[in-house]
């Protein structure tokens, strides 16, 4: 253990590619885990009977997401330069998954998890029918005040507006047969909704005409925002 | 190679069953090896990856520079529909290459109720289910594991199967795969299978030929070739300090069921439980040194990351140099959060101490196997263990703040009356008083597990006829009435299940058919008690005109021929004979390990002894 007291905040910027798509947050959060062990780096652990590393995440991933933008926060008992970290992490870390950033932050920097707020997403489908009915699809889904959708869950339904959460416009585009949808997803204190609960909303109640089953969804990016702002939390 | 299309594996539950790319897992590219062989476990695969053998066999293989070795389970049903709509045949989770281009597929055979499974994948990949209706073109299908042991009931599916540790004939039989093959392929399927007969332990089922009895019973065994040897013998590790050890096994994303480092301390229990076929199969105990074992330890921590070590071998309380090893890891890696569990614990406080010592404050609750309700029945069985074991234990446990014990037990052992049976009940209540008198008030929560016994080959008890399902189930009622208990939680084995796991360990090779009828009813997943088909399976054996109980519940004498007769493990007939003899007059045969040799007939006939490092000190 490293000198009581001194403990210092590493935040880094990782991928979640192709390689690793289906895999929960949880299984993500031990990949994680077992990385930073096999990297023997000086990460605190909790007091207690059963220690668990000192590390947090931003917001959760669905399984079948990959994503471009993840981050985490690992505490250290000893400050190992920043460099160092991401070159013996790197190693260690499985297909699919790169660190691209990591930089010390201060240690009263608020949980990622309290302050990331807005999520944005591609969404790729195989197209189900001509371009132009689906840019309808979308800017129907777009001009309307609400857009009611019935959440199943193990605990039961529950109906949301989707437009409560979606921040912007969704922007369609198409490429060799697929169609690529842009969002801007809040993430509220009370809630959110997921990527693929919007392509459903709009598969369901606009009649978009896209092969939802064989959908990819990407996340581009994960912000904390106010209104004048949008920061990445790496660059905070 | 295959690819998964998004639309498909989207729909399915966990997908990154399927998808690979775990760490350690290794690809090599096939045109640069000699043979190929694709390693399956015929279960889902969280079960399928937390088979410490096989991931011994993965490692062994790709150390080899000649060698491919790839993974494949079963895939769960959702993903079976998706794959036979879709047309996609099974494949490997390393390359994802078809399992049919594979030189050889091996299984491992770790339970009876997968075997409709092994006819469901061969099937997902497109290899004719017979040996006899396969041609070059198609991978050698190979077994391995326990059932091997008994394998008849498979024996039409099956080209060839190893007995015993494979460490060591893996590789020969990769070696003689391979001159097979740059020898041009002579004499076609067979000129292999000839060659890969002559290697100790293998066992090539086509080239025998099984005649029976009016009554049923066997008349004979008879070699059909000049390179079929009478009797197969059991490979057997001389020092397990000299083979590898899964030292970089594949880790996988998802939570498996067992997601942690397994560290075998040794193989083999020579304890001479009679019920237990491990403790035959696995003769005679074999400890790796502690060195060794801090070794191999470093290894995987360094290359998996894992927050756990487990120590697993039939009965890790019995290592000899037990303390050191659990102090020397935790001093090791506490400090990175890494923690030893004690899986199976033998009914003394020695355990009990350590388990305080290993398990900290999370007080997950104990688990204890009496196994039987009685010291008579406990004779009988030779588990060494007495009812004040049993309280001296856990009154050492509640004393020590843990108050949820978990007690295993079996019904249906032979000589077993109804007073053994509610001298399972009687056990519960005084492991709850206990704790009262312990504690001075109520609390203890105590679990009541019982599970049918299942007479298995090579064991004492390979000539007793199984309990019917219906005095099982009558046993089980009479025990639930006993156990009317808020504290006692009480749960029981379907003795269907049971009853056909009786078939199949004691069958023999006319059940293939009836296998083969039932997996076309639908069969698969016997395992799960969600997909069991008890009905599918008895209308197959219908359809064959085969009584079940033939091979379930018939006491066998001791001239019969046995299927399993020219599979030796080792251990003499006269051995089992006498156990079973003892058993019945209730008399107990001492463990030979720190005890006198019992004359099994193992260490002299295999030319192996016992390895117990706390004998040399
Ligand atoms: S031969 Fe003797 S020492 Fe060896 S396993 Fe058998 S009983 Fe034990």
């Amino acid at each position: 253990m490293g000198d009581a007291g001194v403990m210092e905040k590493l935040r880094t910027e990782i991928t979640k590619g192709e390689e690793i798509r289906y895999i929960s947050h949880l299984d993500y959060a031990r990949v994680i885990e077992r990385a930073i062990r096999r990297a023997n780096l000086p990460v605190a652990y909790s007091e207690g009977f059963n220690p668990h590393m000192k590390i947090s995440f931003a917001s959760a991933l669905a399984v079948g997401v990959t994503s471009e933008a993840e981050y985490l926060d690992i505490e250290l008992n000893q400050a190992v330069a920043a460099a160092e970290v991401q070159e013996r992490l790197s190693a260690q870390l499985p297909a699919g998954l790169r660190l691209k950033k990591a930089k010390y932050v201060d240690q009263k920097t608020p949980a990622l998890m309290a302050v990331v707020n807005l999520a944005q997403y591609k969404v790729i489908a195989p197209a189900g029918s001509d371009f132009a009915m689906i840019e309808k699809a979308v800017a129907e889904f777009n001009q309307a005040l609400e857009v009611r959708y019935i959440r199943e869950s193990p605990k039961g339904k529950k109906e949301i507006d989707v437009k409560d959460y979606v921040e912007q416009d969704i922007a369609v585009e198409q490429k060799d047969g697929l169609v690529i949808l842009s969002m801007t997803i809040k993430i509220t204190p009370t809630g959110s909704v997921k990527p693929g609960e919007v392509l459903k909303a709009l598969v369901e109640n606009f009649a978009l005409n896209v092969v939802e089953a064989g959908a990819l969804i990407h996340r581009t990016g994960l912000f904390i925002a106010n209104e004048k702002v949008l920061l990445s939390p790496i660059d905070l | 190679m295959i690819k998964l299309d998004p639309a498909v594996i989207n729909r399915v539950t966990k997908p990154a069953r399927y998808t690979g790319n775990e760490l350690n897992s290794v690809k090599k590219d096939h045109a640069s090896v000699k043979v190929t062989v694709a390693l399956a476990l015929p279960d889902v695969y969280e079960v399928g990856m937390s088979n410490l053998g096989l991931k011994i066999l993965y490692q062994i293989l790709n150390d080899r520079t000649d060698t491919a070795a790839e993974r494949v389970y079963a895939p769960w049903v959702d993903m079976e529909a998706e794959m036979r709509a879709h047309h996609i045949p099974l494949h490997t989770l390393e390359t994802f290459t078809p399992v049919k281009d594979f030189d050889m597929i091996g299984f491992s055979l770790q339970y009876e109720m997968i075997y409709s499974n092994v006819l469901n994948m061969l099937d997902l990949a497109g290899i004719p289910l017979m040996t006899a209706e396969r041609d070059e073109r198609h991978p050698f299908v190979i077994g391995g594991g326990p059932c091997a042991y008994n394998a008849e009931p498979v024996a039409d599916f099956f080209d060839l199967l190893v007995i015993g540790e494979g460490e060591e004939v893996i590789e020969d039989v990769v070696a003689v795969l391979a001159s097979w093959k740059e020898d041009g392929k002579p004499d076609g399927r067979s000129g292999f299978l000839k060659r890969a007969a002559k290697i100790e332990g293998v066992y090539v089922p086509s080239f025998y030929d099984v005649s029976y009895q009016a009554d049923g019973t066997i008349a004979a065994v008879t070699p059909n070739c000049s390179e079929a040897k009478p009797a197969i013998i059991k490979r057997v590790v001389k020092d397990l300090n000299d083979v590898k050890f899964a030292t970089k096994p594949v880790v996988p994303y998802l939570d498996i069921v067992h997601d942690r480092i397994m560290l075998e301390l040794f193989r083999g229990c020579t304890r001479g439980c009679r019920f237990c076929q491990a403790g035959v199969l696995y003769r005679p105990v074999r400890e790796r040194t502690p060195e060794k074992l801090f070794d191999i330890a470093e290894q995987l921590v360094q290359n998996t990351g894992y927050n756990e070590i487990s120590l697993t071998s039939l009965s890790s309380a019995d290592y000899s140099h037990l303390r050191e090893i659990v102090r020397g890891l935790g001093e090791r890696f506490n400090d990175k959060g890494v923690s030893v569990s004690l899986p199976s614990l033998r009914i003394d406080s020695f355990s009990i101490e350590l388990a305080q010592e290993v398990q900290q404050v999370r007080k997950s609750g104990l688990t204890f196997a009496p196994e039987a309700g009685t010291q008579r029945l406990r004779d009988v069985i030779n588990k060494g263990v007495t009812e004040q074991d049993l309280e001296q234990a856990v009154g050492a446990a509640f004393r020590q703040g843990w108050s949820s014990v978990k007690l295993y037990f079996m019904i249906g052992l032979p000589t077993e009356t109804d007073e053994d049976v509610l001298g399972i009940a009687d056990l519960a209540y005084r492991v709850l008083n206990l704790y009262k008198e312990i504690k001075g008030r109520r609390g203890a929560k105590v679990t009541v597990s019982v599970s049918s016994f299942v007479p298995k080959a090579h064991t004492a008890f390979q000539w007793y006829g199984q309990n019917s399902t219906e005095e099982i189930e009558r046993k089980q009622q009479l025990l639930k009435s006993r156990l009317r208990d808020r504290s006692i939680s009480f749960n029981y084995h379907d003795s269907r299940t049971s009853f056909l796991e009786g078939v199949f360990s004691r069958g023999d090779r006319r059940l293939g058919k009836v296998l083969l009828e039932a997996w076309r009813g639908g069969a698969k997943f016997d395992g799960w008690s969600e997909y069991f088909k008890y009905g599918v399976w008895m209308e197959a054996f219908e359809k064959c005109g085969i009584d079940p109980h033939f091979y379930a519940n018939r006491e066998r004498n001791e001239a019969e021929i046995l299927p399993w007769q020219h599979i030796s493990s080792g251990v003499d007939k006269s051995f089992l004979v006498s156990e079973y003899q003892q058993a019945i007059q209730e008399c107990y045969t001492p463990d030979c390990r720190r005890s006198t040799c019992s004359a099994c007939g193992v260490c002299p006939g295999l030319g192996v002894e016992v390895l117990d490092w706390g004998m040399q000190a």
